[in-house]
């Protein structure tokens, strides 16, 4: 019997496992698209304008676009302390500070988080 | 321009050629490591500050961003010093470093108005947001550099330029500006009112206070049609002066261990919009490092590599109104030394140092550019009294880049050049003097408005000798 529940268990772990794996990737926006999005909170949204926005709403920077989950979900897996840091000290193309002179570094969370489209912790 | 097949396909090519086997691999992979990086934050836990390329650094105090003028002025006055206003952080040199007080003006964007065809634009505008703003009222700035990231206010402050033999850098189409200064004070000024501030504060490191807003000339928003060849490096080098003549914009590329050179020219067009290729000049760069990494050791089959590569290149064309066309992504970083020299000494100074780096420098592989720049007047503008022709040889952010100064500086010295104040430099005190008339009055004008230095850091202080 616990050996049929462990199965079924098992089973049920599996298809909730496949169903996660095949969830779609949502399409990678517009240029139009791109270029309309906006973070909720209006003190993110004015640093993401005036310091993300230039490059990660327009395809071809080198920058990953904006919503882009192709793009921004292997990133998504190092981790926030990570993308926080290649942030703060420069990345590839991308300046250290990411353009944003008065971004505190939770101000840097919360603006990957709107770029990689994922949703804010629970407190 | 060059496809990312074509390139592989020659970089394949290259390592035929290269020989066989180990030997093959032990020459290649040449890229350097990632730099040191400081730690994101020190000791007292304040936050890293980096410019764009990563050379400079430093832990500010405080990072302020004023919302206005008045806001600023006051900031001006009781902040910590050293104070230094920093923008997109493209300067190379050590001009926005500071433990004290860094600022920023990214709140103080935007065309606050018009006096008939002249905008009234706040200095933290982005040049990349600019042009929108301009074009939706049918106006373009004449010139823009070849990056639009940086600030106005930083792009004035450092004499930021492009190219064209009628063209000004972007400090020449200034009619008027408001300056922030230590004190606490603002001050309009133009070529009646104040003329002598007008004309120093220009361009003025961020060393006489902070440029508030500047009223910048605007022309029609016209299309350009823009048009990028590659060719032999000697045609190019014959016919720069008829082209400088001839186009509205012209630059070209001297791409060193290949003979060849990339050129890129405007002029005005009544075409229909034509869309600009994906850029392509990453691609490019990446072969021009391969050919490095795989065929370093010998000049001559690097030269044949790298003349089969470009020799394959299909010009590019496209038709947009300017602002779109005039500046490029540029997502690979580097480090970059630029001097301008007097028109006439330009393709002189050029062959020696393509042939200097030729013989010494096996690592470089970035081209090398040059542009045509129109004078001005502003007392420490490098263009101030005649025209000049720049030459800035450029290095990956991971490579060694002290070569700049023990063999492609003493050249351009020679030369007369004078170096762009935002990009790699020693020059100090006495040397800059002989080079500007005006220093001196620079000098004078600084310690009136500035007595007890708030506005200078480790590096400024250096430079105007304090």
């Amino acid at each position: 019997m616990v050996h049929g529940q462990f199965l079924i268990g098992i089973m049920i772990g599996s298809a909730l496992l496949l169903s996660s794996c095949s969830k779609p990737v949502p399409p990678t926006p517009t240029a139009q698209e791109a270029l309309a999005l906006r973070p909720a909170d209006p003190r993110i949204a004015s640093l993401y304008e005036s310091a993300c926005k230039a490059c990660h709403a327009v395809a071809g920077t080198g920058a990953p676009l904006v919503h882009d989950h192709a793009a921004w979900d292997p990133r998504w897996k190092q981790g926030l302390p990570v993308l926080v840091d290649h942030v703060l000290q420069g990345y590839r193309g991308m300046p250290a500070g990411g353009q944003c002179l008065t971004c505190t570094p939770q101000d840097h969370q919360a603006l990957i988080r709107f770029l990689a489209d994922q949703p804010e912790p629970k407190p | 321009m060059i496809s990312r097949r074509t390139a592989l396909t020659a970089l394949g090519a290259g390592a035929a050629v290269a020989g066989t086997g180990v030997a093959a691999v032990a020459i290649a992979n040449h890229d350097k490591p990632e730099p040191l990086a400081p730690p994101s934050t020190d000791n007292q836990g304040r936050v890293v500050w980096r410019n764009w390329s990563g050379i400079q650094h430093c832990y500010p105090q405080s990072r302020l961003a004023p919302t206005s003028a008045e806001e600023l002025a006051q900031i001006l006055k009781t902040a910590q010093a050293p104070i230094r206003v920093v923008g997109a952080g493209h300067s190379f040199t050590a001009l926005a470093v500071t433990p004290g007080t860094m600022i920023s003006l990214d709140q103080m964007s935007g065309i606050l108005g018009w006096q008939g065809d002249n905008a009234i634009v706040q200095a933290g505008t982005r040049l990349g947001n600019l042009g929108p703003e301009l074009a939706a009222k049918g106006r373009a700035m004449a010139n823009l550099p070849d990056i639009n990231k940086q600030s106005l206010g930083g792009a004035l402050g450092t004499g930021t330029h492009g190219t064209g033999k009628a063209l000004t850098a972007i400090h020449g189409d200034v009619v008027a500006l408001t300056l922030a200064t230590p004190n606490g004070d603002l001050i309009d000024c133009d070529a009646t009112r104040e003329p002598d501030i007008f004309q120093a504060a220009k361009v003025s490191l961020g060393a006489l206070g902070v440029i508030t807003k500047a009223t910048l000339r605007t022309t029609p928003n016209r299309r350009l049609h823009r048009h990028v060849w590659v060719e032999p490096l000697e045609q190019t080098l014959a016919e720069a002066e008829s082209r400088w003549a001839k186009h509205r914009n012209y630059e070209f590329y001297a791409i060193p261990f290949t003979d060849m050179a990339a050129c890129i020219s405007h002029d005005e067009t009544d075409l229909p919009a034509r869309e600009r290729a994906n850029e392509q000049d990453d691609t490019i760069l990446v072969a021009l490092k391969g050919l490095r990494n795989l065929l370093g050791f010998s000049t001559t089959l690097r030269k044949a590599a790298g003349k089969a590569l470009l020799s394959s290149a299909k010009p590019e064309e496209a038709v947009d109104e300017g602002w779109k066309l005039l500046s490029t992504d540029r997502p690979e970083r580097f480090n970059e030394m630029e001097f301008h020299l007097p028109a006439e000494n330009q393709l002189k100074a050029l062959k020696e140092v393509i042939e200097t780096i030729e013989r010494e420098r096996p690592d470089v592989f970035f081209p090398i550019e040059a542009r045509r720049i129109a004078p001005d007047e502003a007392w420490l503008s490098p263009f101030q009294g005649g025209p000049r022709g720049s030459i800035a040889v450029h290095c990956h952010y991971r490579d060694e880049f002290a070569f700049l100064f023990e063999l492609i500086q003493p050249i351009l010295l020679r030369y007369g050049g004078r170096p762009h104040w935002g990009k790699l430099h020693n020059l100090q005190g006495r040397a800059l003097e002989a080079l500007y008339p005006k220093w001196n009055d620079f000098r004078k004008l600084r310690e009136r408005l500035d007595p007890e230095g708030r506005m200078l850091n480790h590096y400024l202080k250096g430079l105007f000798n304090v």
